[in-house]
């Protein structure tokens, strides 16, 4: 019970997190006020409560596929957010402004979104087991371990994070986003294959090489959405979201450095 | 442009049709004191199925496969539908990830 706890937790705790621990140290180098953090936090346990106490109803929804299409639709949900706030970071490198209404709000919503997909689990778990005798200690225990272990990573890493430069933050954590906002488009491809809504099928193995299982592979499972064993439909998501993602930030940067290049022009010709 | 809307309506609504009533074998597993029962399954292989899952405990399971790319929560008493597949001829093992200890399984295509 503790280590099953243990594990659950961290699992859950990890991908949320490390999400999290991007886009504050993205905020923290850029000045862009984080003030949402709090917000986000308090939405996503609001959320993960919510989520997880309407599981039964949810997942009757659509002919008993609604767990997926809610999931799926959460992922592909924060994608669509992430590109946006990535656009948003690359405007703030060149242009500082204030913290709009706008990325404000959806800063929140990704952390809401991202909290409630994990966190509901950990509700759902947490509810029902602690009713059973003599699991209670082990279970808050494990729980608390795990939350610790999934914390304390996600705080090394935004101090990694910030140990480069602004220029370098900001490359490696639009990089960063773009990998976990792919990794989340893959696995909401996993959850409409569940729900047959595309097509299985097993493009390699390379379970040998790094097993779903192991702790580099659920780290990496955490950050880029791995599997093993991904489908035809899930590498096409994964790519599309990629390519759609960094061309989408090079657009925005090659505007930037137009916009430099001319304003550079028009001072010399003063 | 409205009759694009119902064309597009009605393809997505014969989409949903279709898989809903597409015929598909059919398999059931239970949960029982946190144990599958039966937990080997034999399916067809190259065959997409629909698989049952009716947790008789009162606390939930999730269901969960690395192998078959799966991982459904199952709360206590009630039965949930996943589908799976079509697998190759051989063996994918699954857990409860609430009870990994004692809840496993494996699926068996031939």
């Amino acid at each position: 019970m503790l280590l099953t706890s243990v594990i659950i937790v961290i699992r859950e705790v990890l991908e949320a997190a490390l999400l999290v621990s991007i886009l504050m140290s993205l905020c923290f180098k850029l000045d862009i006020a984080r003030t949402w953090f709090k917000w986000g936090v308090l939405g996503g346990v609001v959320g993960s409560i919510g989520l997880g106490s309407q599981l039964g109803f949810i997942s009757n929804l659509f002919g008993g596929i609604g767990q997926e299409i809610v999931d799926a639709g959460l992922q592909i949900f924060i994608y669509i957010c992430l590109l946006y706030i990535c656009v948003e970071f690359i405007n703030h490198y060149y242009q500082r402004q204030a913290l709009s209404g706008t990325l404000r709000f959806v800063l929140v919503i990704i952390i809401v979104c991202a909290m409630s997909r994990e966190g509901s689990e950990i509700y759902i778990y947490l509810s029902a087991f602690q009713s059973l005798p003599h699991a209670s200690v082990s279970l808050y225990s494990g729980s608390i371990i795990g939350l610790g272990i999934g914390l304390s990573c996600c705080a090394l890493f935004y101090y990694f994070l910030l140990s480069f430069s602004l220029v370098r933050t900001l490359s490696l954590g639009c990089a960063l986003l773009t990998v976990v906002a792919s990794g989340m488009l893959l696995q909401a491809g996993k959850m409409l294959i569940q729900a047959d809504i595309l097509p299985d099928g097993q493009l390699w193995d390379s379970s040998a090489l790094l097993s779903e299982e192991s702790l580099s592979g659920q780290l990496l499972y955490a950050l880029a959405g791995y599997e093993a064993t991904p489908a035809p439909a899930q590498l096409v998501l994964y790519l599309f979201g990629a390519a759609c993602m960094a061309l989408v930030m090079l657009l925005r940067y090659w505007h930037w450095q137009g916009r430099k290049a001319s304003t550079r022009a028009s001072d010399d010709e003063k | 442009m409205m009759e694009i809307f119902r064309l597009v309506l009605l393809v997505v609504g014969v989409f949903f049709y279709m898989q809903a009533f597409a015929d598909k074998p059919e398999f059931e597993i239970a949960i029982r004191q946190h144990l599958f029962e039966p937990s080997v399954i034999v399916v067809p292989a190259n065959t997409k199925i629909k698989l049952w899952v009716s947790n008789e405990d009162k606390t939930p399971e999730e269901f969960e496969s690395y192998e078959l790319n799966r991982e459904k929560v199952v709360l206590g008493g009630r039965r949930s539908l996943i589908f799976i597949g079509p697998l190759p001829a051989g063996e994918y093992p699954f857990f409860g990830e609430f009870n990994p200890k004692s809840a496993q399984g494996k699926i068996i295509a031939e």
